[in-house]
């Protein structure tokens, strides 16, 4: 259980949670349409929720980049409402999709203070809530006393072109659920909570938390909306009543469908639901952050946001949008959350302390199976050493692919860090299948970790829009600049439904992936786990080191 | 119409990574999405638009539109013919 002590949100609405919150209850946008004029060089038109040149100049920072100026400006200003000590015992989580590496990360927390190494959440658009999630943990173990959580993103040509290759935007503002909709609006924003042990007289708590793998497709939510549901369903019970559901609803056909029928599948059918994107598009890495403190702020007013955009409904499955601000006197939300990767996240936020958990997991015997290491010019599982005839770097894959897998041929569809995670992965589960026979494994978790994100497919997309004359945005290229698709590629061949998630480092400390694989085990769902070290810089410099550890 | 059925396939087997297939291992005729087909999926969709769009100045608006014409490969090429710019 964690308490969130103090928060803070930075969109083009305003700079403080409270403008924000009031902006959008008289139903103002951030949302604008635009042709040109931007920094971003597109050759369509768009909608989206863009920070203005003097918004962009009110939070800059002198000698950092406007990446870092807005967290750091979003940090500092939740921490003049709260002050917590600078020590070990407080950490830095940054949420963000494209964000930029572990040195920015960094140099964040070296100008707001803290000492601990910070560590980036890039699990595609769940990153928000999987960073609460990870928090809440790292309390719960008591390994740190205090966490910062910062999402954010900023928009540019890479990511529009992307979302435009998928045939995701919508030119209008978007419509979440409603009959019209036709794709999502991105948008810029940050979003910091502070997060302690200690219980707070009115504060909010997260009582409940779960991420789940659709295992289905790695850009395509499952139509049944199988992994939101599991994870709706472990952390709520039909019999409860909360104020609302706060969906994911970005617009796009498939995820709203999915939503509702995920939640509908639940038995939440009656609770009410509503969506924020028509106010803040897309905000990527800080949407699970944003939208959860908007949600708070506005019970404690109590009202549900109204559902801007939307007008009749266009999903099927039973479910209860709310499209104008409606008076409540509950004080509980589930928070919702799905993205690429086929990764979904659930919360459950309350008002009230949780009741106490057991603390069976905690003394679960956890064992190391198996481990196997590649480097472009050797292989090791276990203390084996695996003869690769020669064969280096990006061949040594393919080699390895063609002489010990060779039933796949999506492998050959995937970058190279999926690849290299995809290779490892299935030679590590040959090892347990000699020792523990075929199994099915459907609460396997799959957490990694690197310093270079997925740079490799980054100079792939690039490459795909490298001119006006030339810009031919590659989607498939696209969905594996996240690196968590590595993580979806291994779920999908498996059909793990367990967490899913990829963490940046500065560098590959130990400890720190200790303490995730820890982290991710505290959820008892996850039963087993594959996870590791994960680094592509490009096709023929990589190394992977993952174990397969499980619990009796 | 052969000679284009044939750069084409050559075109998808580049851009889909259809690694270790042939041309010739594309039957003109066949479904190329679900099961007995490729087995291309969404993605492929969107690639395969793309690919149109690069090639032959074609602008597809959405996923579906795509859907209906790459059903077999005699579906593309006789839909480029009768469409392309360049």
């Amino acid at each position: 259980m964690a308490t969130i002590l103090a928060d803070n949100i930075i969109s083009p609405l305003g700079s403080t949670t409270q403008a924000n919150c009031q902006a959008i209850r008289s139903g103002k946008t951030a949302l604008r349409h635009f042709s040109s004029g931007t920094d971003i060089r597109v050759p369509f038109p768009f909608t989206a929720a863009l920070f203005s040149e003097e918004q962009k100049r009110a939070f800059a920072i002198d000698g950092y980049t406007p990446f870092e100026s807005l967290a750091i400006t979003s940090i500092r200003e939740t921490l003049t409402t709260c002050q917590i000590p600078m020590d070990q015992r407080t950490c830095l989580l940054i949420s963000s999709t494209k964000h930029e590496g572990p040195l920015a990360a960094q140099r964040i927390a070296q100008a707001v203070g803290i000492i601990t190494i910070p560590i980036i959440v890039c699990n595609a658009c769940i990153s928000g809530v999987s960073a609460l999630i990870l928090a809440d943990r790292l309390i719960e173990m008591q390994r740190y006393d205090y966490v910062i959580v910062c999402g954010l993103d900023l928009q540019t040509t890479f990511i529009m072109s992307g979302f435009h290759s998928l045939k995701a935007l919508s030119p209008n503002e978007c419509r979440p659920f409603d009959l019209e909709r036709t794709g999502l609006n991105l948008g810029e924003a940050a979003a910091t909570v502070i997060l302690g042990k200690k219980p707070k007289k009115g504060a909010w708590y997260i009582l409940a938390s779960a991420v789940r793998n659709d295992a289905y497709h790695s850009s395509s939510p499952s139509p049944k909306g199988e992994g939101c549901r599991m994870a709706i369903e472990a952390v709520m019970s039909p019999a409860e009543q909360p104020a609302l559901i706060n969906a994911h609803g970005t617009a796009t056909l498939y995820n709203d469908q999915m939503e509702a029928r995920a939640i509908s599948q639940s038995g939440l059918s009656r609770i009410p639901v509503n969506a924020l994107k028509g106010y803040f598009g897309h905000t990527m890495g800080a949407a699970g952050i944003l939208e959860t403190i908007i949600t708070m702020h506005s019970l404690d007013n109590q009202t549900i946001i109204g559902t801007r955009g939307f007008e009749e409904l266009g999903v099927s499955g039973n479910i209860n949008i709310i499209r104008d601000n409606t008076p409540t006197d509950k004080t509980s939300f589930l928070k919702i959350i799905s993205g690429f990767g086929g990764c979904n996240a659930a919360i459950h936020i309350a008002k009230k302390l949780p009741p106490l958990k057991s603390k069976d997991n905690e003394n679960k015997d956890r064992q190391i199976l198996h481990r196997i290491v590649i480097t472009p010019k050797k292989v090791q599982i276990d203390n084996e050493t695996i003869d690769t005839k020669g064969q280096e770097g990006k061949d040594l894959l393919t080699h390895l692919y063609k002489t010990r897998i060779n039933d796949y041929p999506r492998f050959y569809k995937m970058d190279a860090l999926a690849r290299l995670g995809f290779v490892a992965t299935e030679l590590l589960l040959q090892k347990e299948k000699e020792t523990q026979g075929q199994q099915e494994h459907p609460q396997r978790a799959v957490i990694f970790c690197n310093e270079s994100s997925s740079v490799n497919a980054d100079r792939t997309f690039l490459a795909t829009i490298s001119s006006p004359e030339n810009f031919f945005p590659s989607p498939s290229a696209f969905v594996y600049t996240l690196p968590n698709i590595a993580n979806a590629e291994v779920a999908i061949r498996n059909q793990y439904h367990g967490e899913t998630a990829f963490y940046i480092l500065p560098h590959q400390d130990e400890n720190i992936m200790q303490m995730l694989a820890e982290a991710t085990m505290q959820d008892p769902f996850n039963k087993d786990l594959i996870s590791g070290w994960l680094e592509c810089k490009d096709e023929d410099h990589f190394q992977a080191t993952l174990t397969l550890t499980t619990t009796h | 119409m052969e000679e284009l059925i044939l750069e084409l396939k050559k075109e998808i087997i580049k851009v889909l990574n259809l690694e270790d297939m042939t041309p010739e291992d594309i039957d003109s005729q066949a479904p190329l999405f679900g099961a007995g087909g490729l087995g291309l999926d969404s993605i492929d969709v969107l690639e395969l638009i793309v690919l149109l769009e690069k090639h032959y100045g074609i602008r597809l608006a959405n996923a579906a539109e795509g859907k209906k014409i790459f059903t077999n490969m005699e579906n593309i090429a006789r839909y480029v013919s009768e469409n392309r710019k360049r």
